[in-house]
């Protein structure tokens, strides 16, 4: 395909680079807008040839499918970071204009007149590739396609967005840790077999002596509160790349496990045999947690002293 | 009140079955209920118990081949009349398979077009084996319904809906007038179990089947083609320690450690 004209929508606007990045990589020509929100064009917007501004602050879903909407005419393909809201937008827009869509696209070439996309499937233990008709819609996975720098300065220009129909009557902040899983050496993950808040105070001494950060399953974090998001392992959490990760009383749900597949070791540990994060393991310690972990954290402590 | 539950029947992501090239053997892994859909289904049959009404179950049949998954596909519907839902509903047709929220979306829409009288539609935040999270925005678009993704709490107002969504940053607290298409997390409730009575009277409840022209629909044929679908392998050595002394296995892990070259 020659002269893809590329859509990108900068939301959230820090995460653009990404789908900037992919768009960069559909064509050896390609021209490239940008639809970004108040705020957004204080990013850097290497080698665009235009960006957008609407005119709102903190748009709802309904706001950004509009401005889709507004602008969406010639282009080839329209891409955005996976974050719920752009993925939201965007299926929204293909639904009207029939788009096929993809979510999570962590590879693509050009083929033809089309493109051939890979994104994660079945709980993320498989891959899918694609091959698609355009026009078409992309959410890009995170760090998947580096932009390539160019110098070109865009030209700007502004935008009406539509007035919100989504009425929000209450946001609530979360709170983050700010500890990085993504690039730790050591990973203890904590999953549902630790009882209370309170032990996984055992899971952050392990950390301490390993140089490690604390991670978690899913319900430990999402359902239970015990740790922020920014700890959570998974498809819908972050993926990351230790030397060593320890799943400890963590069943192994693909959900998690594939997100922890480029891990370099897995040491699990967990009482039932039969738990299927074994199958996903080095080694697997089958043991209860609450006995290993003490004299586990003793005798680091007791070999630190030495 | 009648809500809408869309329920998928999902390849089951612990059951993977590949060759020894990797690739993906779809047809010898099995269907089941998608789990979050579940969750939908659950929220659903809370709203009826509290405002009545009806809860029906939509779905399209996505995998192929029709003659070996239908029998699967509907177990699945079974399986959601059991948990309590009072009718289902499911689309049967070659021109959906393999399927994609493109094409999978306009049928359910025709279906939901075609019952009438669905005032909620509900889904689960995405379906267990594609992980797709489109089909319950594409609806909404199709239907002129507005859409709430990511619901954790849900709550019925007068001829509206209170939707606390579960976003990347916050929880957003919203308000949509119905009809309207919200999807669920995983955490919104926890999905019952049906007893073996609901099992058996699930059998007598109404499933009804139809194809796309029994909808007076047509989906756009392939412009999306899947090329290959393969296993991500990582070799690991699967050795199992079953040290029940916890000394020894201390021990051991501590060895594990400086072998691996984690401890110095
Ligand atoms: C679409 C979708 C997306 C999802 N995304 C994610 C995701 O991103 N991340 C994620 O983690 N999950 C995700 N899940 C959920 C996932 O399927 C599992 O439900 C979840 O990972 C289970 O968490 P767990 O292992 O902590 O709990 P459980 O499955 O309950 O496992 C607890 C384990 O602890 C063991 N145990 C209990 N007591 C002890 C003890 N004393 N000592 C040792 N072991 C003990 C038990 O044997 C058991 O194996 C997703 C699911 C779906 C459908």
């Amino acid at each position: 395909m020659i002269d893809v004209r590329a859509l990108v929508l900068a939301y959230p606007s820090q995460s653009a680079l990404d789908a900037i990045g992919f768009a960069q990589r559909a064509s050896e020509q390609v021209s490239i807008t940008v639809l970004t929100t108040r705020g957004g064009e204080k990013y850097s917007y290497r080698g665009v040839e235009k960006v957008i501004v609407a005119n709102v602050e903190d748009p709802t879903p309904d706001q950004l499918a509009g401005l889709l909407e507004k602008t969406f005419s010639s282009y080839d393909i329209v891409v955005a970071p996976s974050s719920k809201d752009s993925t939201d937008a965007l299926a929204r827009l293909s639904a009207l204009k029939n788009l096929p869509m993809f979510t999570e696209v962590n590879h693509l070439e050009p083929s033809g007149d089309g493109l051939v996309v890979t994104r994660p499937v079945i709980a993320g233990r498989a891959y899918v590739t694609y091959s698609t008709r355009v026009p078409a819609a992309f959410t890009v996975a995170k760090k998947a396609f580096p932009p390539q720098s160019a110098d070109h300065e865009p030209d700007v220009e502004e935008i009406e967005a539509p007035p919100a129909s989504m009425v929000r009557v209450g946001v609530e902040e979360k709170k983050f840790s700010g500890v990085n899983i993504e690039d730790a050496e050591v990973v203890i993950g904590v999953g549902r077999g630790f009882r209370k808040k309170e032990d996984i105070a055992m899971a952050e001494e392990l950390a301490r002596l390993l140089n490690g950060a604390v991670g978690c399953s899913r319900p430990i974090t999402a359902d239970l509160g015990w740790l922020p998001e920014d700890a959570w392992i998974g498809i819908s959490g972050k993926r990351i790349r230790p030397k060593l990760y320890m799943p400890i009383g963590i069943s192994g749900a693909p959900q998690h496990m594939s997100a922890a597949i480029d891990s370099k070791l897995i040491i699990a540990v967990n009482k039932d045999k039969s738990a299927p994060v074994f199958q996903y393991s080095d080694y697997g310690f089958v043991i209860d947690l609450y006995k290993l972990l003490p004299a586990l954290i003793e005798k680091l402590k007791q070999r630190k002293r030495t | 009140m009648n809500i809408g539950v869309l329920a998928k029947a999902s390849i089951d992501p612990n059951m993977v079955r590949a060759d020894s090239e990797g690739n993906i053997l779809l047809e010898s892994m099995p269907l089941a209920l998608s789990e979050y859909d579940k969750n939908a289904l659950e929220e659903a049959l809370r709203i009826k118990q509290e405002k009545g009404g009806k809860v029906i179950v939509l779905s399209a049949l996505t995998w192929g081949p029709t003659s070996k998954r239908l029998r699967e596909a509907e177990q699945v519907m079974r399986e959601a009349l059991a948990m309590g839902a009072d009718e289902a509903h499911l689309i049967v047709d070659e021109a959906l398979i393999p399927g994609n929220p493109l094409t999978t979306s306009l049928a359910l829409k025709a279906l939901v077009e075609k019952i009438g009288g669905i005032d909620l539609i509900l889904t689960g935040e995405g379906s267990m084996d594609t992980v797709s999270y489109q089909v319950a925005s594409r609806m909404a678009a199709l239907l002129g319904y507005p859409v709430a993704t990511f619901a954790r709490r849900l709550e019925l107002l007068d001829g509206r809906v209170r939707v606390t969504r579960d976003l990347e940053t916050r929880l957003e607290t919203v308000e949509l007038p119905l009809p309207a298409v919200i999807s669920v997390t995983g955490e919104i409730n926890k999905p019952r179990l049906p007893t073996l009575l609901q099992i058996r009277r699930a059998m007598s409840k109404p499933l009804n089947k139809y194809t796309l022209a029994d909808l007076g629909a047509t989906v756009e044929q392939a412009h999306v083609e899947v090329k290959e679908m393969k296993l991500l392998r990582v070799a690991r050595k699967q050795v199992l320690i079953e040290e029940s002394d916890p000394e020894k296995a201390a021990d051991k892990l501590i060895e594990i450690l400086e072998n691996e070259g984690i401890l110095k």
